[in-house]
């Protein structure tokens, strides 16, 4: 992989994909393609937001010890992937976020969802889930002081994000079959996720609830007794 | 000629792109009868008669997805019933079987892709993308069936030791979250020394090499020349307006040009690909077998 040496070049960087080339994809897409095939404009947006953070940690010497906290943190929501119904994904997500740092928590979420799909079937959807868990991750890192002292905002935010990645996959839905943005199939696909979504936000509030407290704990042991 | 996995997974990676890429992008009946046939036949002639009950959730899936449209959707000029004021049209009926069509034949293109692109092929896509990645993602992968054996361990420890009986479901949980609680601290410790006892030896100082038994031979070459010219026809065809097809206000396809025709034959020979090649091998090991 490329690395960029100049600290300069690689922040703008980090301003041009995100300020530019994602509102350029958004906006050729509608005038070249006629707004017919939002399918591709939203998994380019998807890609290029994921290979965003991708390349950041590419580029970013990230130690070797945060890198294999990721590795771990991604085998765990693996393997809570394989319980059925209650799926802990998002919740170690949050909890890697809030002791770990957003950008550590965007990588658990995203690469959870591309791991775990060796397992449940790679897909165009897998840019979706990544997106949307990683999205979740990189946002609890930014509110991690509330998050981490106030139980109660913590378990507000899994509820939060089980909602949102819903409705996010719903997005994902309605683009796929029908090629472009329709409001009407929107709130249909909505409604018809609505157990899924109601799954989603209970088993993130029951994770965060048993597993909020342990984690903490554990985490600031680990940071405590190998200073990281 | 080989099996179609047994190419390199950057070919097969290819074809794989293109071949959904111009099944999501043409709304195209003719070239969805192809999808269709082509991801199907390949998903029958691996796996044959297995997986026979999942096929009747893919049949309603279809169905649904096909009926859709028509109760959102109501615009069209042939108006087959009318219920509750809005009109059901054929044509949103048949925008609605081809987009449904559309999906289940990307989703059986998928469902061959995850039995043929391994973990294994895919890291090593991942490691000539980004080694570090590849790294994080095949660590990960150890870590799940390490974590699995490792938590078998503590389960069978506690077991024998008395604290954890699985006859009562309140004890039964309180045993699995001390198992949980046990794993987490013990898989992050493991993780720091791994990753002290990789600094150790040197990770990070020079460039990372990997090993993978994948080779890019002529035979690669040549799936992966013939896809991206394929490819290109089809997307040239398309390009020129070809295989345009109008669903609203009335169904129209383009005019059946010669351009069309070289779109269509070149998205047939690409759908035909792994097709002909797992068919000639069988072929081939039959004679072999009867020939013994």
């Amino acid at each position: 992989m490329l690395t960029i040496p100049s600290q300069k070049a690689r922040s703008f960087l980090r301003w041009l994909i995100p300020l530019v080339l994602i509102p350029l994809t958004v906006i050729l897409g509608a005038v070249v393609f006629d707004e017919k095939r939002h399918l591709w404009i939203s998994f380019a947006v998807a890609l290029l937001a994921v290979i965003l953070f991708l390349t950041g940690f590419e580029r970013r010497a990230v130690g070797s010890r945060r890198m294999v906290l990721v590795s771990v943190m991604i085998a765990f929501c693996v393997i809570g992937r394989l319980i059925p119904f209650f799926k802990p994904v998002a919740a170690l997500t949050v909890l890697t976020a809030v002791y770990l740092g957003g950008e550590t928590g965007f990588m658990v979420g995203a690469l959870s969802a591309l791991l775990s799909n060796f397992y449940f079937g790679q897909g165009p959807w897998t840019a979706f889930q990544m997106l949307a868990w990683g999205l979740i991750g990189l946002l609890a890192g930014i509110l991690s002081k509330p998050l981490q002292s106030r139980r109660l905002a913590l378990l507000f935010y899994g509820v939060g994000s089980g909602v949102f990645y819903s409705l996010v996959m719903d997005v994902w839905t309605v683009i796929s079959y029908h090629g472009h943005f329709h409001a009407g199939l929107y709130l249909g696909a909505v409604v018809t996720a609505l157990p899924y979504t109601v799954l989603y936000a209970l088993s993130n509030f029951i994770f965060l609830w048993f597993l909020g407290r342990p984690f903490g704990e554990k985490f600031g042991r680990i940071k405590r007794k190998y200073g990281i | 000629m080989r099996r179609f996995e047994e190419y390199n997974p950057v070919s097969v990676a290819l074809y794989f792109a293109s071949v959904t890429g111009i099944a999501m992008f043409c709304l195209n009946p003719i070239l969805l009868v192809l999808s269709l046939l082509g991801s199907l036949s390949l998903f029958f002639l691996r796996n044959g008669r297995r997986e026979g009950r999942s096929h009747l959730a893919y049949l309603g899936l279809f169905l649904v997805l096909s009926l859709v449209n028509p109760l959102v959707s109501h615009n069209g000029v042939t108006v087959l019933f009318v219920i509750n004021d809005s009109p059901i049209t054929a044509e949103a009926l048949a925008y609605g079987v081809a987009a449904a069509g559309m999906v289940i034949s990307v989703l059986y293109w998928f469902r061959s892709f995850t039995q043929i692109m391994t973990a294994e092929r895919l890291l090593y896509l991942f490691g000539k993308l980004s080694p570090r990645l590849a790294l994080v993602l095949s660590m990960g992968l150890r870590y799940v069936t390490l974590f699995q054996a490792q938590a078998r361990r503590v389960r069978q420890t506690q077991t024998a030791l008395g604290l954890y009986k699985e006859d009562n479901i309140l004890d039964h949980m309180r045993g699995s979250l001390r198992v949980w609680s046990v794993m987490v601290t013990w898989a992050l410790e493991n993780g720091i020394v791994t990753a002290d006892s990789m600094a150790a030896r040197g990770y990070g100082i020079g460039k990372r090499s990997h090993f993978s038994r994948f080779t890019f031979g002529r035979g690669d070459w040549i799936l992966l020349v013939i896809t991206a010219f394929l490819f290109m026809m089809t997307c040239v065809s398309a390009g020129m307006g070809a295989l345009d097809v109008m669903f609203y206000p009335s169904v129209r396809m383009a005019p059946r040009t010669p351009v069309a025709w070289v779109g269509y034959a070149s998205y047939g020979i690409l759908v035909l690909l792994p097709i002909m090649m797992e068919g000639v091998v069988k072929i081939k090991w039959k004679s072999f077998v009867s020939k013994i």
